[in-house]
C-alpha cells in the first residue's frame, strides 16, 4: 500500500509539469495584454510599451517560461499584476470560500442524489423511479446560472428569506455564513446531484440482479435487510467514484455559481484573472486545482479499499 | 370662542411643525453615520491616480485624493487645494498657485508646496493629461511653503483645466510617497487629503474607505465634483459584483445602497421597486467607430466618408438603448450638451445623412472593390457589439464588405495598438472637458489621427487663451472632423444606475459617481 501510494505521488510530478506548461503557453498565446487593461482606455502606445518592459512581458516566451519553472520549484508562484500581492497569498485568501461552497454543495448533492438513486434503483419502473429520474434529468439540463438567478429572484428579491449574494466566513459568523451559503449550495448541489442519482440507480439495479441477492431473498430476508444489508454497500463503490469526481469538478467548476452569488473564491479569481490577463494568477490557480484534482482521485482509490475489502493495491 | 380659536391655532401650529420636521431642508436634516455600500463592476487596476486612465480608478481615487483644481457645476474649473484660480503674469507665461493652509494629509502631515511639486512632477511624467501639460512647462518650482510657480515655454490654454480633470488626475500625495514610486511604477501607499481615507482593500471582496475626521472642507457649497465636501457616512464600502443581474437584485434587497453600470432592461423593474430607484447616468458615452489611419483600407478618406454617409444612426441608437428614448440622444456635437462651454450646434454637417446613393458614389470614387474591412468589437460591452452588428448590416446594404470580429475586451485593447491587425474598432467616448483632451484627434492614440490640419488646429487650441477665439477654432475643428472623418460619431448613449430610496443628496449630474455630501436617511 505504501509503495503504491509513493508511486502515485511521484506520478503527480510529470502530470503537473505538463499541465503547467500547457496552461502557460495557452494563456500567453491568446492575444490580449495585461498592460492595456491596467493603464486604461486612454493610455498611449508608448506608455503601454514602457510598462510592458517594466513587467518583463517584452521578453521571449521561453525565457518567461523558464523563469516561471524556476520560481515554482522554489514554491514561489510569482506576484499578481493586479492584486499587489504574491499569488500564493491570493490563492490562500480564496481557498476558504471555495472549500466551504464545494463541501456544502457536495453535501446537498449527496443528500439528494444517493437516497433518490437508491429508492429509484430498488423499485425500478415504479412511479417513484420515474419522478426521481425525471427530476435528475432536469437537474442535468437546467443551466446553473439560470437556476441561480431564479433562486435569487424568488428567495431574495420576492420572499426576502435569504440574502441575494455575498459571502461571510463561517469561522467568523457561522449563522450569517450559513445564510449566505444556502442558495449557492442548493443551486450548485442540485445539478450535481443528478449524476450521482443516476449512477446510484443503475448500480442498485445491477446489484439487485446478482445471484447473492436472490439467495438473500430466498433466505426470507425482508426487503429492507436485502437493500441495506447486502445491496447498498456493493452498489456504493462506483458512487464513491462519482462523488470524488463531483468534488473535483466543484473545486474548479464552481465558477458560474461564484460569480452569480458574488463569492470571492478561486473560480471568480481565475475568471477575473483571465479577463485581465493576470498571467501569474491564472497559472497559480490552475496548478493548485490540478493538484487538488489528482489528489482527490488518489483519495477515491484509497477509499475503495475500505468499502470493498476485496480491492488491494499491492 | 377664544378657547376654540386657541385650540385650532395650536393644532395648525403642531401640524405645521410636523410637516417642517418631516421635510429635509437643505443643510439641516443631513444625518451623519451609516455605511454606503456601492456595487460596481470590478476591481481597480490601481489606486494610484497618476498611473492609469481606468474609470474605476478615477471614481475611487477622487474620494481619497484631491488636486489643486476640480470641476464644478457645468464642468468648469474651480479651486480645490489651491486657494483660488492662479495669478497669471502679463505675458501669460508664469502661473502662480497659492495653496490653502492647514490642509492635512491622512497621515496627519500638513500639505505644503513641497508635496505639490513632487506630486505634480510625477504626474507630469505618467498621466495622459500631465504629460500634455508638462510638455509646455519650462520650470516648476516652490516659491514658499504655500506657493508654487509654473513657467511655460509658450502661452497655454490648458494649465488650469489639466489640473482640474478628474481622470488620471494631478492628485496631491505626500512628497515621501511621490518620490518613493517612480512614475511608471504604480504607487501602493495611499495617503491623500480627501474626505475619505482608505482603510482596507480586500481584492474582489471590498474596498473600505472611512471618514477622515481632520478633513478641512472648503467654505463654498458643493458644486459638481468640488466645492465643500462633507463625509456624512462613516464608511463607503465598494463591493465588486461582476454579474450585473446580481447587482440589480442586491440593490432591490437593500444589500447594496447603490449599483453602478446596470443593463438598461432593468429600468422598468427598478421603477417599480419599493427599495431602490433608477438613475439615468448622463453624460455617459458617445458611440464611436475608430478607423486605423496608419495602414490598410481605411487610410482612404473617401471610404471613411462613405461609411459616414451610409449609416442611419437613430435606429442603431434606439436598438442599443433597448428601445427606450430615455437612454439615447441624437447629437452631432463632439462635446455633449452637458459640457455647455464646448457644445456646438452647427447646421448642415454631414452627420446621420442616411444617403445610400452618396455612399455608393463615394465607394466608387474610393476605388473600393469589396475587400473585407476588419471591424473589431467585443461582447463584454453589449452596446458595442449591438452597434457594430447593426452598422455592418447597414454598410453591407450599400456595398461594403465588413468582416466583424468579436474579441474579448483585453484582446481588443491590445490589438487596437497594432496597425496591422484591424481597420476599425468600437469604443465609447466619455466626457472631455477641453477640446485639447479629445484623444481621437491626436496621433498617439490608437487609430492615429495624423491629418496635418486637425493636428495644427489642436496645437492652436492648446496655445490660444482667449475663450472666444478658442470656440471659433473648435467650430472649425468640428467641420474639419466631419470632412476628414478620423472616427465615426454615432449618438449619445446613457447608462443606468440605481440608488436606495434612503440615499439623499446624490449628485445625478456628474459623469462619475461621488459619495461625499451623500447621506443615508434611517
Amino acid at each position: 500500500m505504501t509503495a503504491y501510494l509513493a508511486r502515485r505521488i511521484l506520478a503527480l510530478i510529470p502530470v503537473l509539469a505538463v499541465v503547467v506548461t500547457i496552461v502557460f503557453l495557452l494563456i500567453h498565446l491568446i492575444p490580449g495584454d495585461p498592460v492595456s487593461v491596467m493603464l486604461g482606455p486612454d493610455a498611449t502606445t508608448t506608455q503601454i510599451e514602457a510598462t510592458r518592459q517594466a513587467l518583463g512581458l517584452d521578453r521571449p516566451i521561453w525565457d518567461q517560461l523558464l523563469t516561471f519553472y524556476g520560481r515554482v520549484l522554489r514554491g514561489d508562484l510569482g506576484q499578481s499584476y493586479f492584486l499587489d500581492r504574491p499569488v500564493t497569498q491570493a490563492l490562500w485568501e480564496r481557498a476558504e470560500p471555495t472549500m466551504v461552497l464545494t463541501l456544502s454543495a457536495l453535501l446537498v448533492a449527496v443528500a439528494i442524489g444517493v437516497p433518490s438513486g437508491i429508492v429509484a434503483g430498488a423499485y425500478p419502473g415504479s412511479i417513484w423511479d420515474r419522478v426521481l429520474m425525471t427530476t435528475a434529468l432536469l437537474g442535468v439540463c437546467i443551466p446553473g446560472f439560470w437556476l441561480s438567478l431564479n433562486f435569487i429572484y424568488l428567495f431574495a428579491v420576492r420572499l426576502r428569506w435569504l440574502p441575494a449574494a455575498g459571502y461571510e466566513s463561517i469561522l467568523v459568523d457561522p449563522l450569517a455564513g450559513l445564510r449566505y451559503m444556502v442558495l449557492p449550495a442548493v443551486s450548485l448541489g442540485f445539478s450535481q446531484s443528478a449524476l450521482i442519482a443516476r449512477i446510484a440507480r443503475s448500480c442498485m439495479v445491477d446489484v439487485l440482479a446478482q445471484d447473492y441477492i436472490r439467495t438473500a431473498r430466498a433466505k426470507g430476508l425482508s426487503q429492507a435487510a436485502v437493500i441495506y444489508g447486502h445491496a447498498l454497500r456493493n452498489a456504493l463503490v462506483p458512487v464513491v467514484t462519482v462523488i470524488g469526481i463531483t468534488m473535483a469538478i466543484l473545486i474548479g467548476g464552481a465558477v458560474v455559481t461564484e460569480i452569480v452569488f458574488n463569492i470571492p473564491g478561486l473560480g471568480r479569481l481565475v475568471i477575473s484573472a483571465i479577463l485581465r490577463r493576470d498571467y501569474p494568477v491564472v497559472q497559480g490557480v490552475v496548478l493548485v486545482t490540478a493538484t487538488a484534482y489528482v489528489l482527490i482521485n488518489l483519495m477515491v482509490d484509497m477509499i475503495y479499499a475500505f468499502i470493498d475489502p476485496r480491492i488491494r493495491y499491492d | 370662542m377664544t378657547h376654540w380659536c386657541t385650540l385650532r391655532q395650536l393644532v395648525v401650529t403642531l401640524v405645521a411643525l410636523a410637516v417642517v420636521a418631516g421635510t429635509p431642508l437643505p443643510g439641516e436634516a443631513q444625518k451623519k453615520g451609516g455605511i454606503i455600500r456601492v456595487g460596481n463592476l470590478g476591481e481597480p487596476p490601481a489606486l494610484d491616480a497618476h498611473w492609469t486612465t481606468a474609470s474605476i480608478t478615477e471614481t475611487l481615487t477622487n474620494h481619497i485624493y484631491e488636486g489643486l483644481y476640480s470641476l464644478g457645476d457645468g464642468y468648469k474649473p474651480i479651486p480645490m487645494l489651491a486657494e483660488s484660480l492662479p495669478a497669471v503674469s502679463k505675458d501669460g507665461l508664469v502661473y502662480t498657485f497659492k495653496l490653502r493652509q492647514g490642509v492635512k494629509f491622512h497621515n496627519g502631515k500638513e500639505m505644503t508646496a513641497d508635496d505639490v511639486l513632487a506630486s505634480l512632477s510625477r504626474w507630469g511624467k505618467q498621466s495622459v493629461y500631465g504629460k500634455a501639460l508638462f510638455a509646455q512647462v519650462s520650470e516648476f518650482k516652490v516659491v514658499d511653503t504655500y506657493t508654487v510657480e509654473m513657467k511655460l515655454k509658450e502661452k497655454s490654454a490648458i494649465v488650469v483645466i489639466s489640473l482640474a480633470v478628474p481622470n488620471n488626475f494631478g492628485a496631491i500625495y505626500p512628497k515621501e510617497i511621490a518620490d518613493k514610486f517612480p512614475p511608471q511604477e504604480k504607487a501602493t501607499e495611499y495617503i491623500g487629503t480627501g474626505p475619505y481615507k482608505l482603510a482596507e482593500w480586500k481584492p474582489d471582496q471590498y474596498i473600505r474607505m472611512v471618514r477622515f475626521d481632520d478633513y478641512k472642507s472648503r467654505a463654498e457649497k458643493p458644486s459638481g465634483y468640488g466645492g465643500g465636501k462633507t463625509a456624512w457616512a462613516d464608511e463607503i464600502r465598494w463591493i465588486p459584483v461582476p454579474e450585473v443581474a446580481t447587482r440589480v437584485a442586491q440593490v432591490e434587497t437593500a444589500e447594496l445602497d447603490f449599483a453602478d453600470d446596470l443593463n438598461l432592461d432593468a429600468f422598468d423593474r427598478l421603477k417599480s421597486s419599493a427599495t431602490a430607484r433608477p438613475i439615468v447616468s448622463r453624460p455617459y458615452y458617445w458611440l464611436v467607430a475608430v478607423f486605423n489611419k496608419k495602414e490598410g483600407l481605411m487610410t482612404n478618406q473617401k471610404l471613411r466618408q462613405a461609411w459616414q454617409a451610409a449609416i442611419d444612426i437613430e435606429p442603431i441608437m434606439k436598438n442599443v438603448a433597448g428601445g427606450k428614448s430615455e437612454f439615447y440622444r441624437m447629437d452631432s456635437s463632439l462635446a455633449p450638451v452637458e459640457i455647455a462651454a464646448w457644445h456646438t450646434n452647427i447646421p448642415g454637417l454631414p452627420w446621420n445623412e442616411r444617403n445610400k446613393d452618396k455612399a455608393r458614389k463615394l465607394l466608387q470614387e474610393a476605388g473600393y472593390k469589396g475587400e473585407p474591412i476588419r471591424f473589431i468589437t467585443t461582447q463584454e460591452y453589449k452596446w458595442m457589439y449591438d452597434f457594430a452588428l447593426l452598422t455592418k448590416q447597414q454598410l453591407e446594404d450599400v456595398g461594403f464588405k465588413i468582416d466583424l470580429q468579436v474579441l474579448d475586451w483585453a484582446t481588443l485593447v491590445k490589438r487596437r495598438n497594432n496597425p496591422k491587425e484591424y481597420d476599425a474598432f468600437t469604443t465609447g467616448m466619455g466626457v472631455f472637458y477641453d477640446p485639447t483632451h479629445h484623444i481621437y484627434l491626436t496621433a498617439s492614440w490608437p487609430g492615429w489621427t495624423s491629418d496635418e490640419e486637425i493636428l495644427a488646429r489642436q496645437a492652436a487650441l492648446a496655445r490660444e487663451t482667449d475663450p472666444k477665439k478658442r470656440m471659433e477654432l473648435w467650430v472649425q475643428q468640428t467641420r474639419t472632423f466631419y470632412e476628414k472623418v478620423p472616427v465615426i460619431r454615432y449618438g449619445d448613449l446613457f447608462g443606468l444606475r440605481a440608488a436606495s430610496k434612503k440615499m439623499r443628496d446624490f449628485n445625478e449630474k456628474t459623469e462619475r459617481i461621488r459619495f461625499y455630501n451623500v447621506w443615508l436617511d434611517k
